[in-house]
């Protein structure tokens, strides 16, 4: 396969992934301005832009006084965050550039999947934060459900080449990222305020589709190491650093080492001590937030590891 | 539907209905379905191929002065129909004109017989912009030149008339397969009963084209499909054709040159490229050869080209025999080379260059289509008659300061078919672009882009320039 081509998909298997990560994020963020204090929605805002390293509209986030400057904010930065053409991680750009992604690599992908992504983005194409605010939990619903049927037309339709291998990379990868900056985040939150608020976890659990696993596992009290565990080492739940690790490396498997064969050979070895790591290590450790750390640089490395390896490889390489 | 607002010319010819109102025989069918049709079911079929190409995002693209916008082509649903005489004439008159242009190229670049002969004069091929002198002594596999070409036809009472050669990168047949696929499914049951030959397989038979023409007879070449990136206006089509083809899209940046071969970068490494079907015009294709600034271009492809290790479809240099300046010596080529009389004819052009030419273009610019010879699609014309006293006083001057890059044309009053415009039915002008493909043999798939001046009473049928586009229905023996 053409190496940017397999770039092309690989990055359209990111951002959708994180269009999917920041919709349910702010569904649930959205869905607590109905009934929340002002503390958990400015903690879930915090959590928001903590995962994208973004400074938000007005330098920083301080709880309003009154539920209207509350509702006025979450306006704000709800936009901010899904239409705001400026930034780059709003789900309008994380969207748009899935879909750019796919237009440029169409002839590598199924015609079900890029009709798919083509209507979803029509629709979105003009709208704005106006159009969606009398209910936005359920745009945010929508398009979550939009990037999950994407990826249930690529599960049917894909043929199962390299293609698939790289967008299933990007997409793992980028879950894995996304999640540990997440558990990060609040890690951090929960130190500020030596201790933790049940009512964070929940909605961490629920945007990583866990909460019903840890009810019926746990029960419904929660414990913030039982839910780290659940999160980190789960080989069955979509969701987990642990299934995520897997799956790349499984997918790195299918590839092989790559022409930029060292870089190639430097991914599969990571992602085998990532996945020691949350098996052997992870279990015992006292320093779960050090270890954390160093999974999301590792993600991070393991994405440059994989692009020198298949798509930038140096050109002194055997021709074939 | 109805023809109540549908006003027949008697200058000109309509596609459909004969100078009495009646259906012309092969237009039967169609003339009573629209008839038995609603507006509002015609309506929906039209709402339902414009929702068809926005789906698929099937766009061109357009630059303005501030920026690119992705747009959708617009298609008329109401199918041009043209019968199998009809089209086995036109078959014949294509496969001509293009063996006789793969002639002229030939000898063009490897002995300039034509000119030493005096069919053409020399000044005019070698002044040609598109003249490559670095081709001088290339012989392309099969003596193929122009593998793919989609030729411009106008309709007159008097028949068909080739109005412009396309050699170079002739885009729409992505619009062909589509416009029909939309169609077909908007007008099934009429599709159905009126035997309608397919265009699908155009695909199969490019396919089949290219790797005719792999270096030294490679009998299972890798192809590939150059274009000059996603901004290029023809993006679309260039991934459909790679798509269809199952060549890899590639732009230059993901080849390179070793020791006169040409690689692309795969995930697997670098893999050779036997044949690159490229959308890229020539000055673009390799730095070291053409345009030094060339971001596009491939350093060396040219040398590889010519060392006989690739084969680039068109070959660079085409351009020479689709000149504007060029195209009124095609006939006498058809004689020269083939020895044949034209099946189609030409347009009658004026050459500026000649200053008798000149002098009765600046006389009767009122009349006359006037042509930059180097340009294409619809821009830098004038049409006279369409044209203020102001504007032909401003072209006369351009004329008069550089005639060499003109030509003029009678203003052809060319057919009309019926459209639907708000609702009802009325006629526009319309062109046929019909798609040619010659590897070992000739190929021509059985349909053409139609394209339409969709502007009320205007002749101008360019998709940059208020142009759509309209389905060619041609019918079985």
């Amino acid at each position: 396969m053409l190496a940017r081509s397999a770039q092309g998909i690989y990055w359209m298997g990111r951002y959708l992934e994180r269009t999917e990560c920041l919709c349910r994020l702010m569904q649930i963020q959205t869905e607590a301005l109905v009934d929340r204090p002002a503390r958990d929605i400015y903690v879930g805002w915090r959590r928001l832009y903590g995962v994208l390293r973004r400074i938000p509209p007005g330098g920083i986030l301080d709880i309003a006084d009154s539920d209207d400057f509350t509702l006025a904010d979450s306006y704000t930065l709800a936009g901010d965050l899904t239409f705001e053409r400026s930034n780059p991680d709003s789900v309008w750009n994380c969207f748009a550039q899935g879909r750019e992604n796919a237009r440029q690599t169409r002839h590598c992908i199924s015609v079900e999947m890029w009709q798919r992504l083509n209507l979803a983005y029509l629709r979105l194409r003009d709208m704005d934060i106006e159009d969606i605010w009398s209910l936005p939990e359920g745009f945010y619903l929508e398009m979550a459900a939009e990037t999950d049927g994407v990826d249930g037309a690529a599960q049917a339709t894909m043929y199962r080449d390299e293609g698939w291998s790289f967008l299933r990379l990007g997409g793992f990868i980028e879950r894995a990222q996304f999640a540990t900056a997440l558990l990060l985040q609040q890690l951090a939150i929960d130190a500020e305020s030596d201790g933790y608020a049940e009512e964070d976890w929940v909605s961490l659990l629920e945007a990583s589709h866990a909460l019903e696993v840890y009810n019926r596992r746990y029960g419904a009290a929660i414990h913030p190491q039982a839910a780290l565990d659940l999160l980190v080492t789960d080989p069955l739940l979509p969701g987990s650093l642990g299934r995520s690790f897997n799956q790349i490396s499984q997918e790195l498997a299918r590839l092989g080492t790559g022409p930029g064969t060292d870089s190639g050979r430097a991914a599969g070895r990571l992602t085998g001590r990532m996945l020691s790591l949350l098996q052997n290590e992870w279990p015992d450790s006292r320093e779960r937030e050090t270890l954390l750390r160093r999974v999301l640089d590792e993600a991070s490395n393991l994405h440059f590891m994989i692009s020198e390896a298949y798509f930038d490889y140096p050109l002194n390489v055997r021709a074939g | 539907m109805n023809f109540d607002s549908y006003t027949l010319d008697s200058g000109t010819y309509d596609e459909m209905l004969l100078p009495d109102g009646s259906p012309r025989a092969h237009s039967q069918r169609l003339y009573e379905t629209l008839l038995s049709l609603s507006p509002e079911r015609l309506g929906s079929v039209q709402e339902g191929v414009a929702r068809s190409f926005l789906h698929e995002g099937i766009f061109f693209t357009v630059y303005g002065d501030d920026e690119a916008q992705e747009r959708v082509i617009p298609v008329d649903c109401v199918p041009r129909v043209l019968s199998a005489p009809e089209w086995a004439s036109l078959d014949a008159g294509l496969s001509q004109r293009l063996r006789a242009l793969n002639r002229f190229i030939d000898d063009v670049y490897n002995g300039a017989h034509a000119i030493a002969d005096g069919v053409i004069p020399e000044d005019l091929v070698i002044g040609c912009p598109n003249y490559r002198p670095e081709m001088l002594g290339y012989s392309p596999p099969e003596g193929v030149w122009v593998a793919i070409c989609g030729t411009d036809l106008l309709r007159t009472h008097e028949g068909f008339f080739v109005l412009e050669d396309n050699l170079r990168s002739p885009s729409g047949v992505s619009y062909m397969i589509a416009t029909r696929n939309a169609v077909k499914a908007g007008l099934r049951r009429l599709y159905r009963a009126s035997h309608v030959r397919e265009v699908e397989h155009y695909g199969n038979l490019l396919q089949q084209t290219l790797r005719e023409l792999g270096p030294g007879g490679k009998s299972d070449p890798t192809i590939a499909l150059m274009t000059p990136g996603v901004y290029n206006a023809a993006f679309y089509e260039h991934m459909f054709l790679a798509q269809e083809i199952g060549a890899e899209l590639v732009e230059g940046r993901d080849l390179l040159t070793r020791d006169g071969f040409v690689y692309m970068r795969t995930t697997s490494g670098l893999r050779r490229v036997d044949v690159i079907y490229r959308r890229v015009d020539d000055l673009f294709l390799d730095p070291f050869a053409f345009r030094p600034d060339s971001m596009l271009g491939v350093p060396g492809l040219l040398d590889a080209c010519k060392r006989g290790n690739v084969t680039l479809v068109n070959s660079p240099g085409v351009g020479v025999a689709d000149d504007k300046s060029v195209y009124p010596y095609v006939p006498d080529m058809i004689r020269y080379y083939l020895g044949e009389e034209p099946v189609l004819g030409n347009v009658e052009t004026y050459l500026c260059r000649r200053p008798a030419d000149l002098q009765y273009t600046l006389d009767n610019l009122d009349k006359l289509v006037v042509k930059r010879v180097g340009e294409s699609g619809g821009y830098g014309m004038l049409i006279g008659p369409h044209a203020t006293p102001q504007e032909r006083d401003a072209y006369a001057e351009q004329l008069r300061a550089n005639p060499a890059d003109f030509v003029s044309q009678p203003v052809l009053t060319f057919s009309r078919a019926p459209c639907l415009v708000d609702g009802e039915l009325e006629p526009r002008h319309v062109d046929l672009r019909p798609f040619v493909l010659q590897g070992r043999e000739t190929r021509i798939v059985p349909g053409a882009f139609c394209r339409v001046a969709l502007r009320r009473g205007s002749l101008v049928v360019n998709s940059s320039q208020g142009g759509g586009g309209k389905d060619v229905w041609v019918l079985e023996e």
